[in-house]
């Protein structure tokens, strides 16, 4: 019977342990690692980078939450619930991880990319700035040569010029000449006698004109010279009718030459009749000195030194 | 056996059914805790631990290395008791660990190159730009 009631003693105690291992499975007790790790599942899964570059991975990490999950309903030990959920969330943060890695790499890829561009650009920036150079250089050797020529040219035009200006210097001498021009200090004087007039006449007399028409071929061939026309008379008859008649001579003469092409404003004219007498008035000889016309010839620039 | 139980009476031998079946029932359980020893598990763990355990890891993820190495080696310690249901928690949280370990070193190299090559292509953009002014 002592036996008997050992070995019932033994079967309670063993009953008692079975109970309580039973016990410790059937409370239900909240886990904060499971709670932190669902915490951490809702922001992965809320977290684009993850959802897309780790998707492998967060499904795996849902597998794990849902083993922890399912350890908590059914009462399992909080140890087992807490070591799944721990499982569960480092399983979280290696999707976290492995977004990160992936992301980066990205970045690398797209850094490097970016830098191929930019070389590629650099380089072909530069290619065209050495064509351009070349260019340049070209261009400029062009313009040397250009340059070049150009004052040969110039030197060549100068000397042709010297030449022509020496031939047409002469040639204008010989005119004067022609014209009898003579180099008084005010310049060229070109004295055209009475032979042109009778006394009291304003009229040129034709053959006159001839002198006239070569004075009117010079001043075309030298269209920057002008010329004042200055008339006098000899000492007969009153000062006023000599003035008018003096100016009168000198009208004649430009009506000539305007005649003849050449440009009014060019001629200007002044009479002062008996007045500058080259001779004396007390021989004929000398009156038909006195009654002339002289021309003045201005110089290159158009300028005639008043008298 | 038979003869035992036919000594019983009835309520006796009913309580004493509950006990058996809560006896099996617990035995059971315990069973299904303590099972066959995780050996596999252990060996795969051991290998990610040791791979994990390299220069960079310590460099960028020393505190997940450690938490592996520890419950590595506290998951050997129970295989060695015998408690084979707290060994195989520990093999898995190890695992876990140096897996998380590795990831977090390699995320971390990982960004540290995109820096360099952001920095890489900024420095570039802006010789760039230089040369260009």
């Amino acid at each position: 019977m002592k036996a008997h009631t050992m070995k019932k003693n033994h079967l309670f105690a063993l009953t008692l342990i079975s109970v309580s291992v039973l016990a410790g499975c059937s409370t239900m007790p909240q886990s904060t690692t499971l709670d932190n790790a669902r915490t951490d599942y809702n922001n992965a899964q809320a977290n684009p980078q993850v959802v897309k570059l780790a998707p492998l991975q967060l499904k795996e990490a849902g597998e794990a939450l849902d083993r922890a999950n399912a350890a908590q309903v059914s009462r399992e030990d909080a140890k087992v619930v807490d070591s799944l959920a721990y499982v569960a969330q480092q399983k979280i943060a290696l999707t976290q991880e492995i977004a990160q890695r992936k992301s980066a790499e990205l970045a690398v890829s797209n850094a490097t990319a970016e830098r191929n561009k930019l070389q590629l650009q650099a380089r072909t920036a530069e290619a065209d700035q050495a064509h351009q150079q070349a260019a340049m250089a070209e261009l400029t050797a062009e313009q040397k040569t250009a340059e070049a020529n150009l004052a040969r040219q110039q030197a060549a035009d100068a000397r042709a010029a010297a030449a022509q200006d020496q031939a047409s210097l002469a040639a204008m001498q010989a005119q004067m000449d022609e014209l009898n021009a003579k180099k008084t200090p005010r310049g060229m004087v070109i004295t055209l006698g009475d032979v042109l007039f009778d006394t009291n006449r304003a009229q040129l007399k034709s053959g006159g004109e001839r002198n006239v028409q070569k004075l009117a071929e010079f001043l075309k061939r030298y269209p920057q010279r002008t010329v004042l026309i200055e008339g006098f008379t000899d000492s007969v008859g009153s000062d006023s009718s000599n003035q008018v008649l003096s100016e009168q001579r000198a009208q004649a003469v430009s009506m000539a030459l305007t005649n003849m092409g050449v440009g009014r404003d060019r001629i200007s004219t002044k009479g002062y009749g008996e007045a500058y007498a080259v001779a004396g008035n007390d021989t004929a000889a000398g009156r038909q000195l006195n009654r002339r016309v002289e021309i003045m010839l201005s110089d290159e620039r158009g300028v005639i030194a008043p008298r | 056996m038979l003869k035992k139980t036919s000594r019983f009476q009835l309520p006796q031998l009913s309580r004493m059914s509950v006990a058996y079946v809560l006896l099996a029932g617990g035995v059971m359980l315990m069973a299904g805790c303590a099972g066959v020893p995780p050996t596999e598990q252990i060996a795969v763990t051991k290998a990610a631990v040791a791979h994990a355990n390299n220069a960079a890891t310590t460099q960028f993820a020393p505190v997940e290395l450690q938490s592996a190495k520890d419950k590595l080696a506290r998951a050997e310690q129970a295989m060695e008791k015998e408690d084979y249901a707290l060994a195989s928690r520990l093999a898995d949280e190890a695992l876990v660990d140096a897996r998380l370990a590795e990831a977090k070193s390699e995320s971390a190299q990982a960004q540290k190159a995109a820096k360099d090559s952001q920095d890489a292509s900024r420095v570039l953009r802006e010789e760039i730009n230089r040369k260009a002014q």
